[in-house]
């Protein structure tokens, strides 16, 4: 199985100031980026958001749902076929798009 | 040779051509979209961490062909643009003789993958006449940035690799070396992404470390140093073990060994490795 995060981002609102998804995660999962980057100051930090980016490394230990203080971590698992099949329907949409 | 060096080296290794870090000076950067607040992709951020979301779909996929496309496209953009090589200390300290100003600065790829707090993560250090200007673009430089002479970058370099942090050349617009990194996996993307995805975003260094089986003692002081996964104890035989098609030439085994039993070796002088980068 292959886990599938999904964060709340009415709930996660300052996530470099708690970051505690991301301290906790023993496979790295996550990953917090800007959503924005501006000339000459730097990004606020609400203009962060957390992925779980590296899904295929998602033991499905829970910590991450466990340390959440806002309950912004939703955490499920899909059949690894099923995302795969999924997955290959968008590739060959892609390359048909790009045949076209 | 790696294939930088016979595009960029001159005769030497690229990273130690001092033309590799004389980029003119104050390059009249066009007024970017960026002045009013541009749209970033957080999840593109780190090191060379463009295509990787795309990447782990693929690998789900089991297609190896899209994996293949994605890396081969995203590399050749790379190569052009801003990519790593794994350095020993010693290349590291002579890299601080050639390149100036010296700045230490925040490390994006520990921010992105664990949040560390910028003022506990100075782990990078930014080179070269762009410093200068460092307040136009503050969010790479998260936190400020703090210069450096030569002689304190040394010491800095030197507690890092004690600390176990590998040390790598990056490029910001080839060839020009414009950081100078101190890495480790998983925290840093670039390693992470080439142990995890074979992302060869990150090169890897000139030499190769090699365990001398009559010297080495079994005393374990080695293990725990590698940040590539090459390192372990063979149990059976109680020595080292270096598997050396996967050693990246950082060097941090050897500072640790007590008994001088790892030496590194020119990639070059081995024929089975030395196309192996
Ligand atoms: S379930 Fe465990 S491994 Fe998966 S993202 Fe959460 S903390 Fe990380
Ligand atoms: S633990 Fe929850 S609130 Fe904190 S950064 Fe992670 S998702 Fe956001
Ligand atoms: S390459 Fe290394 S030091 Fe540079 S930002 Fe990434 S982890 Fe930090
Ligand atoms: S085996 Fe030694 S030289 Fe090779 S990558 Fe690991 S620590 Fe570095
Ligand atoms: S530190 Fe040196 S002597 Fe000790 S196990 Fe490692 S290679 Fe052998």
């Amino acid at each position: 199985m292959i886990a599938q995060i999904k964060i709340n981002f009415d709930l996660c609102k300052d996530p470099l100031l708690c970051r505690r998804c991301l301290s906790v995660c023993p496979s790295v999962v996550f990953v917090c980026g800007p959503t924005k980057i501006w000339k000459g100051r730097e990004t606020d930090p609400q203009e962060y958001r957390i992925f779980g980016r590296y899904l295929d490394k998602c033991s499905g230990c829970g910590d991450c749902v466990k340390v959440c203080p806002t309950g912004a971590v939703d955490l499920g698992f899909l059949p690894k076929e099923q995302l795969a099949k999924r997955y290959q329907e968008e590739r060959i949409a892609q390359l048909n798009e790009r045949n076209s | 040779m790696c294939w930088v060096c016979e595009k960029y080296g001159n005769g030497e290794k690229w990273y130690l051509n001092p033309e590799n870090y004389a980029r003119r000076l104050y390059k009249v950067r066009k007024e970017g979209r960026e002045a009013s607040g541009a749209d970033a992709d957080p999840q593109a951020a780190g090191m060379g961490a463009g295509v990787v979301a795309e990447l782990v779909k693929a690998r789900i996929s089991g297609d190896l062909k899209w994996e293949e496309e994605i890396k081969r496209d995203a590399l050749e953009h790379a190569y052009q643009t801003h990519f790593g090589q794994v350095v020993t200390l010693d290349e590291y300290l002579q890299i601080l003789d050639i390149a100036y100003p010296l700045v230490k600065m925040t490390c994006g790829c520990r921010r992105v993958q664990r949040g560390m707090p910028d003022e506990e993560n100075f782990t990078c250090m930014g080179i070269g006449p762009g410093m200068y200007k460092w307040e136009r673009w503050p969010e790479t430089y998260r936190g400020g940035v703090e210069f450096l002479t030569p002689e304190e970058a040394k010491q800095w370099a030197m507690m890092n690799h004690k600390e176990g942090r590998v040390q790598t050349v990056d490029v910001f617009g080839t060839p020009y070396i414009g950081g100078l990194c101190q890495c480790e996996y998983p925290g840093c993307v670039a390693v992470r992404n080439r142990l995890d995805y074979d992302f060869k975003f990150l090169l890897k260094g000139h030499t190769v470390a090699k365990v001398d089986r009559e010297k080495c003692t079994g005393c374990k002081s080695c293990l725990g140093r590698c940040q590539f996964k090459s390192l372990n104890l063979e149990v059976y035989t109680n020595k080292a073990y270096v598997d050396m098609d996967q050693c990246f030439g950082c060097g941090l085994c050897i500072t640790a060994c007590p008994s001088g039993a790892i030496e590194l070796l020119d990639r070059e002088s081995l024929p089975g490795l030395a196309e192996n980068w």
